[in-house]
């Protein structure tokens, strides 16, 4: 059953359609990722769920519930800013308490210490925000979320304040956190590496509008259009021509050779991007590059390579200077057709 | 319209339904009185102002001391500004504490200060008598023209200072720097980098002290009198002295034009000061005292003059307070403080001054909470709504002046329906709150404003519905904003003297207006008594001003 439902949710600012006919589901206890460049709507989707702006079009259901036109406070969703917001005149302990003003002192005491110890501040309850690094804030800022048990917690891309370093820590405590809650929880951020590491869910949104959604590993290997190969992860992109089709797989010609590449629903004789990722690139035997630019990585080599035109980005584990030949090959099974539509 | 939108419009209809009520109504009736004979509309009225010789004479002599008073202003001020931010020395930071002073310093107490001070028989004449041995006072001041501009100039120049100090220390001195690099000698880099910098908040603060002086009340109605009157002052005589009400009505309507007009450009024109470049560094300072540099020194030359401009009068205040005339001398007393706190009736306030006191305090307090909520609404209404012509309307009364206000509040509390309200100082209350009102908003709204809105947004989440968000988050983060208001707003109704001289009657007197009694009676004991214990009240105002101001920027940080 669908806990957390979007239905067909639009929200126009101006001129600008930031949410174009949106719907999504989450079920209970998931956590899905909602993902895309800056700009891409995804806030004001969460802003819309939280109550803080109401859309144009469409509905929320919380609960199978309709909630579109139910105020913030009387909806029960915990939201995670960006900012943290937390509220500078108040101490931790009484940031985390806040959302629990209505219930009885005991149980608001109790709590809070609950919570304080999930996310290992119980010795920091006394202190003003201000006193607080930024991960501990953003752990404060959880807490305080989800003090009332809310029926779903929406983070606002809480990692984007941090450091590089601490980011990748608070990202694996963040998961164990969330797991042992199990609170259905959607996640915004424009940081792919942050989504695949903790979501079981992707949505990857593109202009106001859904544009793929599934498995993390699933979107990631098998994207369905060329904003989504390009926006996870590195992308090797060939314009191609089919030339016929025939069960789910394409012939097609690319640079002027022939390839075989799964396909969805092409035809014959319609422009396509032939698509694979570099880590799909294996060397050895296959047609011959030559290295245009080679960058060293630490753990592995970047490598750009040309034959005629075809550009291939591969990475390698060892050294390659600018002039070497390689042969190249990629398994036919990672080849994928892509539609031109698409890249927008 | 969307829920929230339409609550935020009734939120703006509460402060606007107050000012329609307390202040549009009662500006309409004097337009009315000033433009109307027997229901019908005329230019009559104002065509006979307009011709008389003494309100032509009114008019000039506003300009020529308005337009003196600011060049003076700015020739005291600007070196005050200087030395304040480029050079360190003991008591800066006092001595830039004193420059706020002006803002909340009644001016009642600087015309009487002068007058002790520069006054025929005062500190100033005897001190050069018996120095050069003179047998006639050889200072002839007071009355006259000069005896205003230099009054203005004691109370503007601060104020010059202060825009021209924090202008430039706020100037990102990297810039002055790139200069020097490039080639530019201290004085090309003073010319082509600060100094252009500088020209709009020197150019602002000569707009506003214009401003200030031509809308000046107690210091022209003291220093001067009935022939060195400006247009405030002609209004307040023809009303209260002559009680000629279609005349004053019309030459408020043209005072109402003038004030309006001059806040509009004063108000345009403050978009002009912002500071250009915000600098991470302050402006370095050189210390002013240095052996190897001993022309630095030379700004003693400045400092003393200026020292005894600025002290001697204030200081004259506080000493005749203390002092009783004696034979051969004068002798230490508390006589007069006696005299300026006792509750018997005296002859020269139709008042007792124990009974001006009180009502100073009971109206100062009643009409700084007043001004808070009023405040509050207003800017939270300008906050939700962003509309230049709701703006205007809510914030009309900074534009209005007080003396135009006073005489509008008379008329409109002699019909429905503010004469329904039961007696008391209700007429002087809304008055003052309609005078401090807009510093209310001018203190709160930039700290509401930085608030970030996202914490009230948490507060929604988290179940907090919006009045309980307003009151659990944003009321206590603007407490040290509204603490600064209230203190503002309390020191400014305490010397407001203007809408007061309109208003008092019989039993309803403040201590400026008392000090002006006295003044007038010649009691100067008691006059200084009085207007020390108004500066002490004043003073004490400023310091929370200034120490909470200070900490409320922190907060923000």
């Amino acid at each position: 059953m669908s806990f957390l439902e979007l239905s067909r949710l639009s929200k126009r600012f101006g001129p600008v359609l930031a949410v174009d006919d949106f719907s999504l589901t989450v079920a209970q206890g998931e956590l899905a990722a909602l993902i895309g460049p800056s700009g891409c709507g995804k806030t004001t989707t969460l802003r819309i769920i939280a109550g803080l702006e109401t859309p144009d079009a469409g509905r929320v259901l919380l609960r199978g519930r309709d909630v579109t036109a139910i105020p913030p406070e009387s909806r029960t969703v915990g939201l995670v800013f960006q900012n943290y917001a937390l509220f500078p005149h108040l101490s931790v302990e009484k940031n985390v308490a806040y959302g629990l003003r209505r219930r009885p002192r005991r149980v608001r005491r109790r709590r809070t210490a609950e919570l304080l110890r999930l996310v290992g501040l119980e010795q920091h309850g006394s202190r003003r925000p201000h006193q607080l690094s930024q991960g501990q804030k953003q752990r404060v800022a959880l807490a305080r979320a989800l003090a009332p048990q809310p029926d779903v917690l929406l983070l606002d891309e809480p990692l984007a304040a941090l450091d590089a370093a601490l980011r990748v820590t608070l990202r694996g405590e963040l998961r164990r956190m969330l797991n042992e809650l199990s609170v259905t929880t959607l996640y915004v951020t424009h940081d792919q590496g942050e989504a695949l590491a903790l979501a079981d869910r992707l949505a990857v949104m593109h202009a106001g509008a859904l544009e793929q959604e599934g498995p993390p590993q699933g979107v990631y290997s098998y994207p369905e259009t060329v904003f989504v190969a390009r926006f996870l992860g590195r992308a090797n992109l060939w314009p191609a021509q089919v030339l016929e089709v025939h069960d789910g797989r394409a012939l097609v010609r690319a640079g002027g050779h022939t390839f075989s590449a799964s396909t969805r629903d092409a035809s014959p004789g319609e422009d396509a991007y032939l698509f694979f990722r570099p880590e799909d690139v294996q060397p050895g035997d296959g047609l011959p590059f030559l290295v245009t630019e080679a960058e060293y990585q630490g753990d592995r080599w970047e490598v750009r390579a040309q034959r005629q035109e075809l550009e291939v980005l591969l990475y390698l584990p060892t050294a390659s200077a600018p002039g070497a030949q390689l042969q190249l090959s990629v398994p036919e099974s990672r080849l994928q057709l892509l539609p031109k539509g698409s890249a927008r | 319209m969307s829920p929230r939108r339409s609550t935020s419009w009734a939120l703006a209809l509460l402060p606007l339904a107050f000012l329609a009520v307390g202040f549009f109504a009662p500006l309409w009736e004097v337009l009315r009185q000033g433009f109307q004979d027997q229901g019908r509309w005329t230019g009559d009225f104002l065509r006979t102002v307009l011709a008389d010789p003494y309100v032509r004479h009114l008019l000039s002599f506003t300009l020529q001391q308005a337009l003196l008073s600011t060049a003076l202003s700015l020739l005291l001020g600007f070196p005050l500004g200087w030395l304040l931010t480029r050079y360190s020395f003991p008591g800066r930071d006092a001595l830039r504490a004193l420059t706020l002073v002006p803002f909340v310093l009644p001016p009642i107490t600087v015309a009487l200060g002068f007058v002790l001070f520069f006054g025929h028989a005062g500190y100033m004449n005897r001190a050069l008598m018996s120095a050069l041995g003179l047998a006639e006072p050889p200072l002839r001041l007071l009355y006259s023209l000069w005896a205003i501009v230099l009054a203005h100039a004691f109370y503007n120049a601060p104020v010059v200072a202060r825009f021209v100090n924090v202008s430039w220390e706020t100037q990102d001195p990297t810039l002055t720097e790139a200069a020097r690099v490039l080639g530019a000698g201290k004085l090309r880099a003073f010319l082509t980098v600060t100094a252009p910098a500088l020209f709009p908040a020197v150019l602002s603060a000569l707009a506003l002290v214009f401003v200030l002086c031509t809308l000046s009340f107690a210091i022209p109605l003291a220093l001067g009198g009935a022939q060195y009157a400006t247009v405030e002052v002609g209004v307040y005589l023809l009303a209260r002295v002559y009680v000629d009400l279609q005349r004053t009505a019309a030459l408020a309507a043209i005072l109402l034009g003038v004030s309006l007009l001059l806040t509009y450009l004063y108000l345009r024109g403050g978009g002009l000061f912002h500071t250009l470049s915000v600098g991470e560094r302050r402006q370095p300072t050189v210390p002013l005292v240095a052996r190897r540099r001993p022309w630095r020194l030379l700004w003693l030359g400045y400092l003393l003059p200026a020292a005894l401009v600025f002290v001697g009068p204030i200081g004259a205040v506080i000493a005749d307070s203390f002092l009783r005339a004696a034979p051969g001398g004068s002798s230490p007393t508390l006589h007069w403080y006696a005299l300026a706190l006792s509750p018997d009736t005296s002859p020269f306030l139709g008042a007792s001054p124990l009974g001006s006191v009180l009502t100073s305090l009971t109206v100062g307090a009643a009409a700084t909470g007043g001004a808070l909520i009023l405040g509050i609404a207003v800017s939270a209404a300008l906050r939700t709504i962003r509309s230049r012509a709701l703006e205007t309307l809510l914030m009309a009364p900074l534009g209005v002046s007080s003396v135009v206000l006073g005489l509008a509040l008379l008329l409109a509390f002699r019909r429905p329906p503010l004469s329904l309200l039961p007696p008391g100082p209700w007429p002087l209350v809304l008055a003052h709150m309609l005078i401090v009102y807009p510093f209310v908003v001018r203190s709160i709204r930039p700290l509401w404003e930085a608030l970030d809105p996202s914490l009230v947004e948490a507060a929604r989440t988290l179940g907090a519905a919006r009045y309980t968000a307003f009151r659990s988050v944003e009321l206590p983060l603007l407490r040290s904003g509204l603490l600064v208001a209230g203190a503002l707003a309390f020191a400014l109704s305490l010397g407001e003297m203007t809408a007061a001289a309109m208003l008092s009657r019989p039993g309803l007197n403040t201590i400026p207006l008392a000090i002006y009694q006295f003044l007038s009676a010649r009691r100067f004991g008691a006059a200084s008594a009085m207007a020390t214990v108004l500066m002490i009240a004043t003073a004490v105002a400023i310091l929370i001003w200034e120490r909470l101001g200070r900490a409320a920027v922190w907060e923000q940080r």
